[in-house]
C-alpha cells in the first residue's frame, strides 16, 4: 500500500468520524429548543433530524464544484512547481486530513464539555492551521479570516435582534390581547406565511446558490411570498378546526399553536443543516479524494463532490447523532425546562432568518452562534423566566478558544504526519 | 444539546406559587385551629397546632430550595431582591400562623362567650384577606408568561389593591375586639387579657403580613 492509498484510506475514517461529530454537536441547533419546550419529544427529535439531516446532506450538500478550504489557504501554492516541491499536492492531502482530524478532536470535546461550538469555525480554524504550518503565517488569506471574526460579532447579535423583535410582537400581539385564543388564530397565518416565505428564501440562497446560479433578487422574492401566501391560507383553515382544551388557561392554547411552529421551523433548520454543515466534512474530504485520483501529481483549483462521499457524510452525520443522543437521552431525564414554545419559536426564528440575511450579504454564519444570540435575544425581551448567565459564559469561551485550538492541533498533527510520512 | 437547554435557568415563578400552596395549606389550619380554642378544647387544639407546624416546615423546605437556585449569575426578568424579599414576606404568614399555633397551645385560657363570634367574625377577615393573596399569586406563572406586561398587570394590581382594603377591615376588627376584651378583665383576670390581646395581635400579623406580600408584588410589577 503506497502512502498515497493510505493517506486516502485515513482520510475516509477521519472524515466520517468528523461527520460523527457534527451530528453529535449540532443537533441542537435544530432541536434544542423544541425538546426544551416539550414541542418534540427527544426520541422524536432525534429521529426526525436524523431523517431531515441525511436528506439535507444527501439532496443539496455541495454536490457541485466547492473551492476547496473556503478561501482561507491558497491551494495553488501546493503545486509541484511550488515551494513545497513535488511533494506538494500529498502534503495537501496530509494536510486537509490533519484540518479534519483536528476539526472532529476539538469538537468532540467540545460536546463532551456540553459547548455548543461551530463547525464551521473548527474547519476553518484547522485548514487556517495548515496554511500557516505550511507557509508560515503569509499561508493564510488574513482577509478571509477577518470577514470570519466579524460573523462571530454579527450573526449572534443578529439573531438576538431578531429574536427579541419577533418575541415582542408574539407578546404584543398575541399574549398581551385581550382574547389571546382569537389572537393566536388571527395571527398565526401572518406568522407561518413570514416563516415559510423566509424558509423558502433561505432554500434559494444558502442552499440552491450552490447548486446553480442563484436566481434574481425580484423572481426569488416573489416565489418565497407566493410559498408564504399558500402556506398563510392553509394555516387559517387549519387553526379554524382546532380549539382550546376545556378548563385550561387560554396561554396554553397559544403555546400549543406555537408547539407546532416550532416543529416546522426545527425541521428546516435540521434540513437546512445537513445541507451546508456536511460540507464541512466532505469540503477537506472530497480534496483528498481528488487529489488522490489525480495521483497526488497536481492539485485541481476545484473540486467535485461525489454522491457516495455525500452519502458517506450524511450517514457519519444521522449515526453521530443517534449514538451520542441515545446518550444524552439516558443522562438528561426530563428534558422539559422552563422554555415554552412561543419562546423557543422566537430564538429560533431569529437564528434562522439570520442565516438567510448573511447568507445572502456573503457572510459566512455560524448556526450555533446564532442560536445561541436568539435565546439571549428572547432572554432579553423578558421572555425567559431566568436565563443562565454562567452557560453562556463558557459558550462564549468556548467559541473564542475554537479557531486558536483548532488550529494548533492542526498544525501539530500536519507537522507529525509530515515527519512520519515523508 | 443539554448546553442549549441549560441557558434556561430554573425560574423561581412556579416555585413561588408552589411556596404560597403550602403556606396556604397551613393557614387554612387557622380558623379549625380556633374553633377548638374558643371551645376550649385543649386537646384538639394541640393536635390542629401540631399539623400547621408540619406544613410550615414544608414551606420552609421549598423556600430554601428557591434560594439555592437563585444564583447572581441568573439573568431574571424581575429584581432578584425583589423576589427574595417577597418570598421573605409570604414565609411568614406561615411563620404567624404557627406562631398562633403555639400561642393557643401555651396556657389555656377561657373565652368570653359574648366575644365568641367575634372572635370567629375577626379569624374570618383576617382568612379572607389572606385567601385573596393566595388567589392572586395563582397569577405568577401567567405574569411570567405575558412578561410582566399587559392586561394582566391591571387584573392583578385591582387584586392587590382589594388585598389592602381586606387588610384594612381586619385592622378595624381587631382594633375594637382588642378594646372589649380589656372590659373584661375582671371576669378573665389580668394575665389573660394580656394573653388574648398578645393572640389578637397575632392573628392582625397573618393579614398584614399578605398585605405586605402582595405590596412587593406590586412593587415588581411596578418596575417594569
Amino acid at each position: 500500500m503506497t502512502i498515497g492509498t493510505a493517506v486516502l484510506v485515513v482520510a475516509l475514517l477521519v472524515g466520517l468520524y468528523m461527520a460523527w461529530t457534527i451530528g453529535a454537536n449540532d443537533v441542537a441547533n435544530a432541536m434544542g429548543t423544541s425538546v426544551g419546550s416539550g414541542a418534540l419529544t427527544l426520541t422524536a427529535a432525534i429521529v426526525l433530524a436524523g431523517i431531515l439531516e441525511f436528506a439535507g446532506a444527501v439532496l443539496l450538500g455541495s454536490s457541485v464544484t466547492r473551492t476547496i478550504s473556503k478561501g482561507i489557504v491558497e491551494t495553488s501554492r501546493f503545486e509541484p512547481t511550488g515551494a513545497l516541491g513535488a511533494d506538494g499536492p500529498l502534503i495537501l492531502a496530509i494536510g486537509m486530513l490533519s484540518a479534519l482530524l483536528a476539526a472532529a478532536v476539538w469538537l468532540h470535546v467540545a460536546t463532551h464539555y456540553r459547548l455548543p461550538v461551530s463547525t464551521t469555525h473548527s474547519i476553518v480554524g484547522a485548514v487556517a492551521g495548515v496554511g500557516i504550518a505550511s507557509f508560515g503565517f503569509g499561508g493564510v488569506d488574513w482577509g478571509t479570516m477577518g470577514q470570519i471574526a466579524m460573523s462571530w460579532l454579527v450573526s449572534p447579535f443578529l439573531g438576538g435582534l431578531l429574536a427579541f423583535l419577533s418575541f415582542l410582537g408574539i407578546r404584543r400581539f398575541i399574549l398581551h390581547s385581550t382574547d389571546p385564543v382569537a389572537a393566536t388564530r388571527r395571527t398565526s397565518p401572518y406568522i407561518v406565511g413570514v416563516v415559510v416565505a423566509v424558509i423558502v428564501l433561505s432554500f434559494i440562497y444558502k442552499v440552491l446558490q450552490s447548486r446553480m446560479e442563484a436566481p434574481p433578487l425580484v423572481l426569488s422574492l416573489a416565489a418565497a411570498s407566493a410559498a408564504g401566501v399558500v402556506a398563510a391560507v392553509f394555516t387559517t383553515a387549519l387553526v379554524r378546526n382546532t380549539a382550546p382544551h376545556p378548563g385550561a388557561s387560554s396561554y396554553d392554547y397559544v403555546e400549543r399553536i406555537f408547539a407546532l411552529l416550532q416543529i416546522a421551523t426545527a425541521c428546516f433548520v435540521a434540513f437546512a443543516h445537513g445541507a451546508n454543515d456536511v460540507a464541512n466534512a466532505v469540503g477537506p474530504l472530497s480534496a483528498v479524494v481528488t487529489l488522490a485520483q489525480d495521483g497526488f501529481t497536481t492539485v485541481a483549483a476545484e473540486v467535485a463532490v461525489p454522491f457516495w462521499v455525500l452519502v458517506l457524510g450524511g450517514g457519519g452525520i444521522v449515526v453521530g447523532l443517534a449514538t451520542y443522543g441515545y446518550r444524552v437521552i439516558a443522562t438528561i431525564g426530563s428534558a422539559i425546562t422552563e422554555v415554552t414554545p412561543t419562546r423557543g419559536f422566537s430564538a429560533e426564528f431569529g437564528a434562522a432568518t439570520t442565516v438567510l440575511i448573511a447568507s445572502s450579504l456573503g457572510l459566512p454564519i455560524s448556526t450555533t452562534h446564532t442560536l445561541v444570540g436568539g435565546v439571549i435575544g428572547v432572554g432579553v425581551a423578558q421572555g425567559i423566566g431566568a436565563l443562565n448567565l454562567r452557560v453562556v459564559r463558557n459558550i462564549v469561551g468556548s467559541w473564542i478558544a475554537t479557531v486558536p485550538v483548532a488550529a494548533a492541533i492542526a498544525m501539530l498533527l500536519l507537522w507529525l504526519g509530515r515527519a512520519v510520512l515523508l | 444539546m443539554r448546553a442549549i437547554l441549560e441557558l434556561f435557568g430554573k425560574s423561581p415563578f412556579r416555585p413561588l406559587a408552589e411556596h404560597a400552596e403550602r403556606v396556604r395549606d397551613a393557614v387554612v389550619l387557622i380558623r379549625p385551629l380556633f374553633e377548638a380554642f374558643v371551645d376550649g378544647d385543649w386537646a384538639r387544639t394541640e393536635e390542629v397546632y401540631e399539623r400547621i407546624s408540619k406544613l410550615e416546615h414544608k414551606a420552609d423546605l421549598i423556600k430554601n430550595d428557591i434560594r439555592d437556585h437563585l444564583p447572581r449569575s441568573l439573568f431574571l426578568p424581575v429584581d432578584r431582591g425583589d423576589v427574595l424579599l417577597f418570598l421573605r414576606q409570604q414565609d411568614r404568614i406561615a411563620d404567624a400562623a404557627e406562631d398562633l399555633g403555639v400561642l393557643l397551645t401555651m396556657r389555656p385560657t377561657a373565652t368570653p362567650p359574648e366575644l365568641r363570634e367575634d372572635v370567629l367574625a375577626l379569624v374570618d377577615a383576617v382568612l379572607r384577606c389572606a385567601d385573596t393573596w393566595f388567589e392572586t399569586v395563582h397569577e405568577l406563572p401567567d405574569l411570567q408568561e405575558s412578561g410582566f406586561a399587559g392586561p394582566i398587570v391591571e387584573r392583578v394590581m385591582d387584586r392587590i389593591r382589594a388585598i389592602s382594603d381586606l387588610e384594612w377591615e381586619a385592622d378595624k376588627l381587631q382594633a375594637s375586639l382588642s378594646r372589649e376584651i380589656f372590659r373584661h378583665e375582671a371576669e378573665l383576670g389580668a394575665v389573660s387579657v394580656i394573653f388574648w390581646a398578645n393572640i389578637l395581635r397575632v392573628v392582625g400579623v397573618v393579614a398584614n403580613k399578605a398585605e405586605s406580600t402582595a405590596d412587593h408584588l406590586r412593587l415588581m410589577l411596578a418596575k417594569r
